[in-house]
């Protein structure tokens, strides 16, 4: 068996990527930012495989918008045997990095639109992906509106993103808990589907942004419908189990789609081809 | 024009032989306790074309093993980590490899190089090579490989070897065909009568085989993709996966899978030093699809097979824009199932209620 110089590039082999900051969001959520050994290069929406070699590998959506540095943010909700590992690694402690992988976002199919962003949960870390370059050229779009709920207050992610962004002219950030478990609250109870029944939508210029749980696609699509919003100015980020990013490993197909490639974003129009996607 | 000889079946199974005191030589024959198999052989073995059988696991497999190492790392003191990426480039001869397995390869060859190609499939494929063989009779009661079109597969193949109807008396004899450079440079060493009319003796081979060859689909297997567009709701996939375990064994002989997991290796001595190993995995195991909250995105078994039988038949050949179907009618899947399923069956039912005109 020959080994060949690591300096060779694999489409298998991580990169390294220190952690320069975690901070703890929820109890089973935090933010890391890392530095990588050079620019990402990612567009809104894509998703890079995180590595602790010897543990293993998991693909983890990218959080923050496209950036000239070598930064790269992210969520991590400690679920896996991965990310159970990830939540006790601290800052200067080094992760792998493969990707940027998919689709991703294309804010040419925003701009000069209303925009619409409905993030349910963990939703909200990919969707600031996209959030971030929209807003850092506001005056590209129309009215912003950013729904994001989660099942308690003590759940919340990025409270200081929606705060801050709420306070943007001719943005509308609309917060909601399932439930407030008798915590305080200062925001809405319910669904996010609740508020899209009462918003003042105009469907010829909206364009809409979904990502969350899997259970929320077909209720906040059929919310929109009901306004008369067309499914080819939906997008849909899709959730699958991913092993390669490389369209082989087989785990997240959709139909015939493999949606680390095609997707994970995908225009809901397209998606009627792809029965097993909602 | 390639070299192309008529020699004798014997002379050619003993220079298949000899080749392995140069370069390992996998060749299908019976293992200690029955099944068929690809392993190396050695120089002084008796090799033989008769009485085969489908092997347990598909030749393809050689490039993509079980338990490969992706690459191997060390954990640095500065905490960072160095990481070689493992590429196996021994020469092989990969020999006795039957029409369906050589379209398999060839398949497998498109889905690792097309996309992001796959360094490490392509560094094995790339150094072996192979020897392919002509089936003269269907070689299980399951095969289908003439249905499916896979009977005359050649793509991919460094020599070919067609089996010639045996005159009376005579030794059976087979013609030699040089496909490569590689194939010309292996066969340097074996001797025969020079063929100038190849075709007309493939002409012959084809004459003196069975017609049709192993099983028949009840329909034109052209009409499969768009049968099974219509078979979407079709009681079909319940009624072939009712004694259905999910015990993934038509994935693991399937030679045309190839989806994987990954896992990682620590060495006990030393927790710095590991590897990542790429493992086969398949479909129709009842977590293949399961995301990290527990979400199972196709958690019925009947979703399962209707996915495995629409890669087979017409997702895999539409993105590869392959002309024939993604099974090449081994009959491995079938012969193999702990509980007779049989993707044969399946094919023929879907092409009986939702095949015909569009």
């Amino acid at each position: 068996m020959s080994v060949m110089s690591a300096s060779s590039e694999d489409v298998f082999v991580p990169r390294p990527a220190r952690i320069i900051e975690a901070t703890a969001f929820t109890g089973r959520e935090r933010f890391y930012r890392l530095a990588l050994d050079r620019p990402l290069g990612h567009r809104p929406g894509q998703f890079v495989m995180l590595s602790v070699l010897g543990i293993g590998e998991a693909p983890i959506s990218i959080s923050c918008g496209p950036r000239e540095d070598n930064i790269l943010e992210m969520v991590i909700r400690e679920i896996g045997s991965l990310t159970q590992v990830v939540a006790k690694r601290v800052v200067g402690d080094v992760l792998g990095i493969r990707g940027p992988f998919g689709s991703g976002f294309d804010l040419n199919d925003f701009r000069g639109r209303d925009v619409l962003f409905v993030c349910g949960g963990l939703g909200l870390a990919p969707l600031r992906s996209l959030i971030q370059p929209v807003l850092a050229e506001r005056e590209q779009y129309g009215k912003i509106t950013i729904i994001s709920g989660c099942r308690t207050p003590d759940a919340e992610l990025y409270r200081d993103d929606l705060r801050a962004w709420s306070e943007i002219e001719g943005v509308e950030v609309i917060r909601l808990v399932d439930s407030t478990a008798h915590q305080p609250w200062d925001g809405r109870v319910g669904l996010v589907t609740a508020p899209i029944a009462d918003l003042d939508i105009d469907p010829e210029r909206l364009t809409a942004a979904l990502c969350g749980p899997p259970v929320m696609y077909k209720f906040v699509v059929m919310a929109l419908a009901a306004r008369g919003v067309p499914a080819d100015q939906i997008f849909v980020d899709l959730e699958r189990r991913m092993r390669c990013g490389l369209g082989k490993c087989g785990h997240c197909q959709i139909n015939d789609a493999y949606c680390c490639v095609e997707g994970p974003v995908f225009r809901l129009s397209d998606l009627e081809r792809l029965p097993e996607a909602l | 024009m390639r070299r192309a000889i008529v020699t004798t079946e014997a002379a050619v199974l003993g220079w298949m032989a000899r080749l392995s005191d140069d370069v390992p030589v996998h060749f299908p024959r019976v293992g200690p306790n029955g099944g068929w198999r690809f392993q190396p052989v050695a120089s002084e073995d008796r090799l033989s074309f008769a009485g085969y059988r489908p092997t347990i696991l598909p030749p393809g497999k050689l490039f993509a093993p079980v338990d490969e190492v992706l690459f191997n790392f060390v954990h640095l003191a500065d905490g960072s980590f160095r990481a070689s990426p493992v590429y196996e480039t021994h020469p092989r001869v990969l020999a006795g490899v039957r029409p369906c397995d050589v379209r398999a390869i060839g398949l497998m060859d498109q889905v690792n190089r097309e996309g992001t190609p796959d360094p490490h499939y392509l560094a094995r494929r790339g150094a072996t090579t192979l020897v392919a063989y002509r089936c003269a009779e269907p070689c299980s009661e399951s095969c289908f490989c003439g249905a499916v079109g896979s009977l005359d597969s050649d793509e991919g193949a460094d020599l070919f070897l067609t089996p010639l109807p045996a005159e009376d008396g005579e030794a059976p004899r087979v013609l030699v065909e040089a496909r490569s450079d590689a194939g010309e440079t292996l066969m340097e060493h074996l001797d025969g009568d020079p063929a100038h009319d190849p075709a007309a003796l493939v002409a012959r081979y084809r004459a003196a085989r069975p017609e049709p060859f192993g099983r028949k689909l009840p329909g034109d297997p052209a009409g499969l993709p768009d049968a099974l567009a219509r078979a979407e709701r079709s009681h079909v996939w319940r009624d072939h996966t009712e004694r259905c375990l999910s015990c993934g064994t038509c994935n693991l002989v399937c030679p045309t899978c190839y989806c994987f997991d990954t896992h990682d290796e620590v060495d006990l001595a030393d927790p710095d030093v590991g590897r990542r190993c790429r493992d086969w995995d398949s479909c129709m195991l009842n977590d293949f699809a399961v995301v990290a909250d527990g979400h199972d995105f196709r958690r019925d078994v009947a979703a399962r097979q209707a996915h495995r039988v629409k890669r087979k038949f017409k997702y895999l050949n539409d993105k590869f824009e392959a002309e024939a179907p993604f099974c090449v009618g081994c009959g491995r899947c079938g012969t193999q199932c702990t509980v007779g399923i049989d993707i044969f069956d399946i094919a023929s039912d879907v092409l009986r209620e939702h095949g015909g005109a569009a």
